[in-house]
Formats: C-alpha cells, structure tokens, sequence
C-alpha cells in the first residue's frame, strides 16, 4: 500500500504555502512600485545625460529609442517585466554594461560586509542583552542598557566617522603593514555596522530573560540544583532565542541600507557606492535594480523568518 | 532623579541649538561660505571651533548648518506628519475597500526600508536638498499612516465615537472633532520620534552626498567633508558628528518623556 500524508499533515502546510504566496505578490508590488516612482519622478534621464555632456543632442534620439522611452509606460513595464524574468535588467545609462553584471560584480563585497555585521551584532546582542539581564542593578548591568540603547539611536556616519578617526589615531605610531593593523582596517566597518544593528537584538534577549528569569521552570531548575550559569545559558536562554532570530529579517532590511553608509565612510566598494554613484549620476537602470534587489531580500527573508516561525513553534501553526 | 535629569539636559540641548540656527547670522563670527582663516586651524584663538580646508570658521558652518540640518527635517517630518496622517485616519474611517487598499500597500511600501525608498526618490528628482527633504518626508508616510490607523481604530472603541455617529455626525467631523484631538496625546510623542528619524535620514543621505552641493553648510554634508583630513584636522569631523548625535539623543528622550507624562 502506497502511504498515504496524513490529512494533518498536508493541512499543516497550508499556511507555509499561503506566506509564500503572498511574500511573492508582495515582492511584485514592491517592484512594480519601484519602476513607477521612477518613471513619475524622473524627468527625462537622457536630457540629464545631455546636460552633463555625457550625450550629443544627434545621439539622444537613438538612445531614448534604445532605452524603450518613446514608448507607452505599460508598455515599457512590460517589457521591464519580461526581462527581469528572463534576468535581465537593463544596461547602464553611462557604460552600456548590462544591470545585472554591474549589480553582481559589487554584490560579494556588500555580501561579506553584511554577514561579518550580521554576525558581531548577534554576539554583540546576545552579550549585552545577557550582561544587562543578569547583572541588575550594578555598574555593568546598568551599562549594557546604555550601550545597545545607543547603538540604535546613534547614526551610523557618525560612529563610523568616530571609529575611524579613533582606530588611525591608535595605529599611528604602529609600523607599516602590521597585520594586527590590516586586520583591524579590515574588520573596522563590520564592527561598526554591527554594533549599530545589535541594540534590537540585546534588548529582545534582555527581555526575555526577564521573564523566563521568573518562569517557574528555571525556579525548578534551582530547586533542583542546577548550577545559576547553567540555569541562565540552558534554561532561560532558549526561550528567549525564537523573538531574536525572527528580528534577523528586519535587521536584514537595516543591515541593506546600513551598507551605503558604511561604503561611504570607509571608502568601501559595494552596493552601497555603487547605488548613490547611480543616484548623483541619473543612471536610473542601476539605482532600480538595487533597490528592486534589496525589496526582494527584504521579502525573502521575512518570508523565511515566517516559515521558521511555523516550523519552530506549534502555537502558531495552529493558530494561522 | 534621571528621569528628570536627561530629559532636561535634552531640553537645554535642543533649545541651544535651535536659538544658535535661528540667530545664527548675529551668532556666527562671519558668514558660512566666506574663507577667513588658515585652513584647518585648530579650535581656539580667533576660529573657536578651528576652520575647515578652505579655511571656513566652523562655528559659523555649524551654526548655520542648524538652518539646513532642522529645517530639512522639520519640513520632511511636517510632510510625513500631514500625509501619513490624514492617510491613517481616513483608513480607519472610511474602513471598507479604502481601508483594504490602504493596509496593502503600506504592507508593500513597508517592504522597502524607508532609507532606500527615499534614495529611490532621490534618484528619480534628481539628486539636491529639496529632493531629499521629499524624499524623506515621503519615506516615512507608511510606517507613520499605519500607526496613526491604529491608534485611531482604539480611539473609535470608545463611546462618544458611536454617540457622535448616532447623532448623524458625518465622518469629517468625527475625524476632526474627536480622533484629532483625543489622538493627539499619543500622536505628538510619536511625531517627536519621528523628527529624530527624519533628522537621521536627512544627514545620512546627505552624507553619503545626495544633497548634490558640497559646499552647503548641513551637517551631513560637514561631516563627510571632514573625511579628506581626519587625522589632520580631527575637530572637523567632531562638530558636526556631536551636533547630529546629541540631537538625536536628545529628541529620543524628550520624546520618551513626553510619552511618559501622557501615561501618568
């Protein structure tokens, strides 16, 4: 006998299957709304190439013709459409290099900069938020607060700045081409970027461990005798771990934008550079392929953080 | 003790800075754009701040760097304030197809960081001050249209919203008469917060050069500038870094505290 899924069980992936589906429409709106803001508040890119000299008036014909901009809107969308299926997103207003190729050679260094971040502000988040939630009412319990307080509220061009000027003040004296040097250089963006993404992340496990800190089964936990690390790493801990990796989604979408500025300070090459090149130049192809690119991510990882919430815990499969 | 405490050293910092942008032509030793010293003089002597590497008094840069850097975001936070507003409300009352309509594609518009909306806008206007005051201030509307929705749906629970409509008020009315004013104790913490997020939009897209003209005294736009001579001139970077920061810090806790006193 061929086994048959059980009938719980295929009911079980409904849900998964309805936040796929509307994370797709959602990320068909949200290009969509990108091609239109574009297109409305743009004037005519070709005339702004004309303006800087980067086009002859006998060329700017041809290129409107090329660009598709003598043709109707829906027209052109459609046709923006069935290229992107197809991969393709254009070509540069300025090299004539196809979209997609400019986006993926910037990509791996946007790509390293935002999982090096990704994984300081977790640390970083899991310390400060332990440090404030088990250390009450002394110095460093009272610190650690402060710390991840500011690090959400203090813009990233100015701790970036900060961090740079303070790093090459200590390494002045240091002999040329020290490793420890190189590796700080290196290292330096990713830590600022990650200090400002972890605030959320400390302050969800702070929060958590707030509570599950009085939760009767880490009071069990003692009247068994388990040891108080233990009982804080083993049995409050966990609980308050599933809020903090679904925040990993909306941190995705900050860690993005975070990357412009931190390219910027450090004078990195990236995405970030690459858009506000795009963006002080007209080169409008490459300013919407990014930010169509960075929407999909967002959704994406939304949807993934969804689904791991469904898989993760029973309350909520029930419940949808 | 410091509840009271930051809160009003916040007060003081905002009030310094605002009284030093809005006097800043009798404040300021000489005009912003006008090269009178050495460049890169350090702090102290003629040039209290020191000078950039044009030789540009800094105080006075700073000063009127306030004009730009506030008055940008006030106006991008007044335009988030107005549209997400009465976007929000009429969602919440209007309900039905507009109401659907609306949670979509704020849902949508949501899906893009409002940092990288705004860039997109500067991208299509073109890259300037206005386009970025705009920007921001259009960046902002979902997130802010939302919670207003929220906060006027609660509102809508109480009882003098169903006695009004059963006396044959219209929905304008009901808008302007009782979630208005009913609303504006949680509405005015919330739009103090978002004046320090515009504030941080505004000279991080500044920063990053959209304002297009680098010679515009905006905070933003000082700090990026300080880059070329960091080691050398370090104070350059200083200034305009602590300007942003403090008052962002001390919009933060105004706004908490102000949030605090509606809640007692």
């Amino acid at each position: 006998m061929v086994p048959v899924p059980h009938r719980a069980q295929l009911a079980a992936l409904v849900p998964a299957a309805r936040r796929v589906l509307e994370g797709l429409v959602t990320a068909w709106a949200a290009i969509t709304l990108t091609f239109l803001a574009l297109r409305l508040s743009a004037g005519d890119p070709v005339a702004s190439l004309l303006a800087q000299g980067a086009t002859t008036p006998a060329r700017a014909e041809a290129l409107r013709h090329e660009l598709g901009l003598d043709r109707p809107l829906v027209e052109q969308y459609t046709g923006y459409l069935a290229g992107l299926a197809r991969g393709k997103l254009g070509n540069s207003l300025y090299t004539g290099q196809p979209v997609e190729r400019v986006i993926a050679s910037q990509f791996p260094a946007t790509l390293q900069l935002g999982l090096a971040s990704l994984t300081i502000a977790v640390l970083l988040g899991l310390l400060l938020g332990t440090v404030g939630a088990w250390s009450g009412n002394t110095l460093p319990g009272r610190v650690a607060p402060a710390l991840s307080g500011l690090a959400t509220s203090l813009p990233v061009a100015t701790t970036g700045v900060l961090a740079l000027l303070l790093f090459g003040l200590a390494v002045r004296s240091a002999p040329r081409g020290d490793p420890l040097v190189t590796f700080g250089r290196t290292a330096l963006p990713a830590v600022v970027l990650g200090y400002a993404a972890s605030g959320p992340f400390a302050r969800a496990i702070q929060s958590g461990l707030e509570g599950s800190l009085r939760a009767p089964f880490v009071l069990a936990a003692r009247a068994r005798g388990v040891r108080r690390s233990l009982r804080l790493l083993w049995h409050a801990l966990r609980p308050s771990l599933p809020p903090a990796v679904s925040l990993i989604a909306l941190e995705a979408a900050f860690l993005f934008s975070g990357t412009v500025v931190t390219e910027t300070v450090f004078s990195r090459p990236g995405l970030g550079r690459l858009l506000i090149r795009a963006i002080l130049q007209g080169d409008f192809p490459i300013a919407q392929g990014i930010v169509g690119l960075a929407a999909l991510f967002y959704v994406g990882s939304q949807v993934l953080a969804d689904l791991m919430a469904l898989g993760l815990d029973p309350r909520i499969r029930r419940a949808s | 003790m410091r509840r009271v405490a930051v809160p009003r050293l916040a007060l003081a910092w905002l009030a310094l800075v605002l009284i030093g942008a809005l006097l800043a032509p009798s404040l300021a030793p000489q005009g912003p754009f006008q090269s009178a010293g050495s460049p890169l003089s350090p702090p102290g002597g003629s040039h209290l701040l020191g000078t950039d590497h044009l030789g540009r008094d800094l105080l006075a840069r700073l000063l009127f760097g306030g004009r730009f850097s506030l008055g940008a975001s006030a106006a991008a936070s007044l335009l988030t304030v107005l549209v997400g507003g009465s976007l929000g409300m009429a969602a919440a009352l209007l309900g039905g197809a507009f109401d659907a309509g609306f949670r979509w594609l704020a849902s949508v518009l949501l899906a893009i960081p409002g940092l990288l909306l705004a860039m997109l806008l500067v991208a299509g206007l073109g890259p300037g001050l206005p386009a970025v005051v705009l920007a921001v201030g259009i960046g902002g509307v979902p997130g802010y249209a939302r919670l207003t929705r929220s906060y006027a749906l609660q509102l809508m629970q109480d009882g003098y919203v169903a006695a009004a409509s059963s006396l044959g008020a219209g929905s304008g009315w009901i808008a302007l008469r009782h979630l208005l004013p009913n609303s504006l104790p949680q509405l005015i913490p919330l739009a103090t917060t978002h004046f320090a997020w515009a504030l941080l939009g505004i000279t991080t897209l500044t920063f990053v050069g959209l304002a297009g003209d680098p010679s515009i005294p905006e905070w933003g736009v000082l700090l990026n500038a300080s880059r070329a001579n960091l080691l050398d001139a370090p104070w350059g970077a200083l200034w305009p870094g602590l300007a942003i920061s403090l008052t962002v810090l001390s919009v933060h806790a105004w706004g908490r505290r102000l949030a605090d006193l509606q809640g007692s």
